[in-house]
């Protein structure tokens, strides 16, 4: 047996001569929570795995004029103690405070979280409602994919074997905005059976009414995706128990979740429903108190 | 094969190991520290808890080669002079282990939680432990042990 290389590049620019001169027989490893696990396990067998610690430009938060820009290797703990995550994106705070356990988010990545791809991750449906966009590079080119196109399959994305995330782009949400993930799971540091975010965006001029509303869902299709026809249905309408009820029901046909030992098909779809309404309500409460969207 | 240096529990030690060996089997296999308890090995158990550089992870998900140059700390590295430590004593007292499996692993999360936070709430004492599980004794010992650590201020 060929023992497992593991090499250790200093700057992105080797990194990413080294995704290039390996390919597919390489893998990245960010905060390896749970890359090391499939390893263990057989799951995946890579001749090569190219650390990506060292690449300190890829860690940490920062303000831009219109949102921030966070790199791939910042650990959810960082996201936690971020004082501008907080304030510029407090939805991605609510869903990284979910991620997994204390020691997974005390090393675990936002970039690993994304690349995974693991059906029931927190932060994708979080990212998704607030329109993330991430720039991918490789040695010869850098391109920039909304996160909505990012997800391709469980355990897949649009990344090619040559390149690596470079950054996660978040635009602020416009003022009065108003936002909640919530999780649905039977042990808190189990994956989401369903996970939903929900952002609200109110009109300045009547209570109650949407102007936007974005619903990102995780767990419950091989990818994490937009309820976008119960965004379409609520947008611009009076968010009254029917139509709240009506959103929700519509994304839970959206969602095409797979049956595993946590939680039936049947048993997901209900979820999103139950969920979506809930946090359309959270959403519309927290508006509220923070004076808001009054007529 | 790597020659890696690492630092645990104040000491350097030099152990040979595959480049992407995993802390837990080096520790165990490498090292003889046994007191760090193989469990699930998918990150859900936390039986193999120690710090790194003061931080809880679980060992079965830590490159070894990550950690040169970093401060490890096992269960070993609790006891002052050959004694149990006060949160080692707490444990006893408050019935906070039965078969003890779980216990290296709780011992562990339980001083990252105290040394970032020596006055946890009872939540955040929860929140702190999430990633340790416990079959035998419904938690409440533990945290009791840990409540009444914060109480006295470690004293």
């Amino acid at each position: 047996m060929i023992e497992r290389k593991l090499i250790r590049p200093d700057s992105m620019a080797e990194a990413l001569g080294q995704r290039e001169q390996y390919g597919k027989d390489a893998m990245p490893i960010a905060g390896g929570q749970s890359l090391l696990v499939l390893l263990r396990n057989k799951l995946i067998d890579p001749k090569v795995l190219i650390d990506l610690e060292r690449l300190g430009e890829l860690r940490g938060v920062q303000r831009q004029a219109d949102g921030m820009s966070v790199g791939p290797m910042t650990t959810i703990y960082d996201l936690l103690s971020s004082p501008e995550v907080r304030a510029a994106a407090p939805l991605l705070s609510q869903a990284a405070s979910k991620v997994g356990s204390t020691a997974i988010r005390n090393l675990g990545t936002i970039g690993g979280n994304l690349c995974h791809n693991e059906p029931g991750a927190d932060l994708p449906p979080a990212l998704l409602a607030l329109d993330a966009v991430v720039e991918l590079r490789s040695r010869k080119a850098t391109r920039k994919v909304p996160l909505r196109e990012f997800f391709r399959g469980y355990f897949e994305t649009v990344v090619t074997p040559d390149e690596l995330l470079y950054a996660i782009e978040i635009p602020t949400l416009p003022g009065g905005a108003s936002a909640v993930y919530l999780k649905h799971a039977i042990s808190a540091e189990d994956l989401a059976i369903a996970g939903v975010a929900v952002v609200l965006i109110p009109d300045e001029q009547h209570s109650r009414k949407a102007r936007e509303i974005r619903i990102g869902l995780g767990g419950v299709a091989s990818v994490p995706l937009r309820a976008s026809k119960a965004e379409s249905a609520v947008r611009g309408a009076v968010l009254n128990d029917v139509a709240i009820r009506e959103a929700g029901e519509i994304a839970a046909s959206e969602a095409d979740p797979m049956t595993d030992p946590h939680a039936s098909a049947e048993y997901r779809r209900k979820m999103v429903k139950v969920l979506v309404r809930r946090a359309i309500l959270g959403a519309i409460e927290q508006s509220e108190r923070n004076g808001h969207g009054k007529a | 094969m790597a020659k890696l240096k690492l630092q645990i529990n104040g000491e350097e030690t030099e152990v040979e190991a595959k480049e992407a060996a995993l802390l837990l089997d080096v520790l165990r296999e490498g090292l003889g520290l046994t007191g760090t308890k193989r469990g699930c090995e998918t990150s859900h158990c936390g039986a193999c808890t120690i710090l790194l550089d003061g931080m809880a992870v679980h060992s079965c998900v830590v490159l070894a080669a990550r950690c040169e140059g970093k401060e490890i700390t096992t269960v070993e590295g609790l006891s002052e002079g050959g004694d149990l430590n006060r949160l080692q004593r707490l444990f006893l007292k408050h019935g906070a282990l039965q078969c003890g499996y779980c216990t290296p692993g709780m011992l562990m999360a339980a001083t990252a939680l105290l040394r970032r936070n020596p006055r946890p709430s009872l939540e955040e004492t929860k929140i702190g432990l999430d990633g340790n599980l416990c079959r035998c004794t419904g938690y409440t010992g533990i945290f009791d042990a840990i409540q009444a650590y914060a109480q006295d201020g470690g004293k």
